[in-house]
């Protein structure tokens, strides 16, 4: 297949960007350049590679690659840490309906529908709004906004993630060495864990990748709706602060969207290529 | 479709249908800070539990909720909130009537420009399968597939509109006003919708093409020396496009999200700009009305595609019908 020849090429892109993003989310601090949000006020709004601004600054004087390299610590936190706890309660939600099936199934099935049938960028907007602080004065006066955006976008993936592990789990609860396990007195519980659990994992973290690329674009979109992070915080709120002025100094608005959608390109193709792994391993079982 | 078929389609649908606008009513209950107390901050208890009862806020969830459920099916959406009480704000009809125009136009054109890029796409693809214009073609795709369409709305207000200056980039023309400055206002926001649209549809249709290209039927017709394009056309296109039906339903959804958007991005003020500013004002019974519509909305045509398979593939029908 056509995929097969690009795999490698694309596999180390993918890789090789994802990592960079990676090392700088974790070890940016270190890099030797001025502090994100730290004013010069002797270099507002100036062009790519300024001496000392490689990738130039904004009207406020920040730095735009070390925005960038901050906004990885945020953007990067928020998806991940959002997919991981959305898998893991999707996950289990979703086990948990295929497994027990009956009412149980039911019930799990319908808060799932129920969930999906609101558009993500709509439901994150009430969700979003639903904790925040009730001082309209004052937005972000009760829990920071990044934690805001975490949990209601945990919201939003736990749906998707559990209604991929019960389609999943149910085409495994059926095999023949489940039923065999059940026919030896296994204890559900082990069942679940030494024979369903591991085979969804592989389908939950293909979808998991692609539930990552599809946060970091709801955060985006959520800091051009105005409710994102703090201005410049993350690569979206840097985009929706400096995207009025995109005649005067677009690098500031068109390099984060590019980084943007580097990341979600890197993403989805690691999404892509688990699949492709997948699909040919069960096709060997 | 067996009768019986459809009741339970309903029944499903109108069950949660029901459950989701509850859901929205609980949330947009529990949202933090009152309205009351937002229209009329200097206000004594007496005079503030007067105007909770004239907005019919005094009421517990379920009695509100039965109490919108009535007006929302008979075609009420409320009004906004204002101090002199339920009567006085604007209604949501209004604002609607006024926004929903837009957005509702933006996802037409941005739909029908998708399917029309992304069908012979997809057929081309399909029909040259693993040439080098397919591969291409198709890492292309996937590329442009990946990019967010604000990035792309973005990249193409700065190069289109910024740089060669041929289009508008801010605010929104009504068809009756200019039919020439409506269509230029709406290029770049079409266009940065349906980019993501046509690489997942083109796609989808080359898998499904190829497959349906490797059937008996395909075959009997070459065999019959009837031209490619004919059965491109006329034996291999329906029976492959029901993934593409499915999709274009599944990403009605992200198309709304898109387009409440792209619509901030370049100042369309449509469906996006209500909702957004009524969530800033705490406007419940709008912001409840509002997702609601989009949830009926998007759940109507969820269904609709649903009952179409039958008609695109009469295969369908006769199998759920048994």
């Amino acid at each position: 297949m056509a995929r097969n020849n690009r795999q490698p090429v694309g596999l180390y892109l993918a890789s090789g960007w994802m990592a960079l993003c990676v090392l700088a989310a974790i070890f940016g601090d270190l890099l030797p350049l001025p502090k994100w949000d730290d004013y010069d006020f002797e270099n507002l709004a100036a062009p790519v590679f300024t001496p000392g601004h490689i990738l130039g600054t904004d009207y406020d004087g920040y730095d735009v690659l070390s925005g960038i390299i901050h906004g990885a610590r945020t953007s990067l936190g928020i998806a991940v840490t959002a997919v991981l706890l959305g898998a893991l309660i999707g996950g289990a939600l979703g086990i948990i309906a295929a497994y027990r099936r009956g009412w149980v199934d039911s019930v799990l099935s319908m808060y799932f529908n129920v969930s999906l049938a609101i558009p993500t960028i709509v439901l994150t907007l009430v969700l979003v709004a639903v904790f925040s602080s009730a001082d309209i004065e004052n937005p972000s006066g009760s829990l920071p906004r990044e934690l805001i955006l975490i949990v209601s976008l945990t919201f939003v993936v736990i749906p998707v993630l559990g209604r991929i592990a019960r389609a999943s789990a149910l085409t495994w609860t059926g095999r023949d060495f489940v039923l065999v396990a059940e026919s030896i007195g296994m204890k559900r519980r082990s069942i679940l864990l030494t024979h369903i659990v591991p085979n969804v994992l592989p389908s939950l973290m293909s979808i998991g990748f692609l539930a990552a690329g599809v946060v970091i674009v709801v955060e985006g979109g959520l800091a051009i709706l105005g409710v994102g992070t703090n201005p410049g915080a993350s690569w979206g709120s840097m985009l929706a602060k400096n995207r009025g002025e995109l005649s005067i100094i677009p690098h500031t608005t068109l390099i984060p969207a590019a980084v943007i959608a580097l990341t979600v390109m890197a993403l989805n193709y690691f999404g892509d290529y688990v699949r492709l792994r997948i699909d040919d391993r069960e096709s060997r079982i | 479709m067996k009768s019986r078929v459809i009741l339970s389609v309903l029944a499903r649908f109108v069950t949660v249908l029901i459950l989701v606008t509850f859901a929205i009513t609980f949330l947009v209950r529990i949202l933090p800070g009152d309205p009351v107390s937002t229209l009329i901050p200097f206000a004594t208890e007496e005079q503030r539990a007067e105007l909770s009862a004239e907005l019919g806020l005094d009421v517990n969830i379920l009695q509100y909720y039965m109490r919108w459920l009535g007006d929302f099916v008979s075609g009420d959406l409320g009004n906004y909130y204002a101090s002199t009480g339920d009567g006085g704000g604007v209604s949501v009809s209004a604002m609607l009537g006024e926004t929903l125009p837009r957005s509702i136009l933006l996802m037409v054109y941005v739909m029908l420009f998708s399917l029309i890029l992304s069908i012979p796409l997809g057929i081309f693809m399909a029909y040259r399968a693993e040439s080098r214009a397919d591969r291409t073609i198709s890492n292309a795709l996937f590329g442009l597939a990946s990019i967010p369409n604000f990035a792309i709305g973005l990249g193409l207000a700065f190069v289109v509109g910024v740089k060669l200056n041929w289009l508008p980039v801010l605010g929104y023309v009504p068809l009756t006003e200019s039919a020439s400055e409506h269509f230029r206002s709406m290029v770049l926001p079409t266009l940065s919708l349906s980019v993501g649209l046509v690489a997942t549809f083109s796609r989808l249709l080359r898998v499904d093409t190829i497959a349906t290209l490797k059937e008996d039927f395909v075959t009997m017709a070459s065999s019959k020396g009837l031209t490619n394009s004919w059965i491109l056309w006329r034996h291999v296109f329906r029976p492959s496009s029901t993934t593409l039906l499915t999709s274009a339903a599944l990403n009605m959804g992200s198309l709304i999200g898109g387009a409440v958007i792209i619509e901030t991005v370049f100042a369309l003020n449509g469906f996006g700009m209500l909702l957004t500013a009524s969530i800033a004002t705490r406007q419940y019974l709008a912001i409840q009305s509002l997702v609601a519509l989009v949830a009926v909305f998007f759940m109507l045509f969820n269904l609709l595609v649903d009952l179409l398979y039958a008609v695109v593939d009469p295969r369908v029908a006769s199998h759920r019908g048994a």
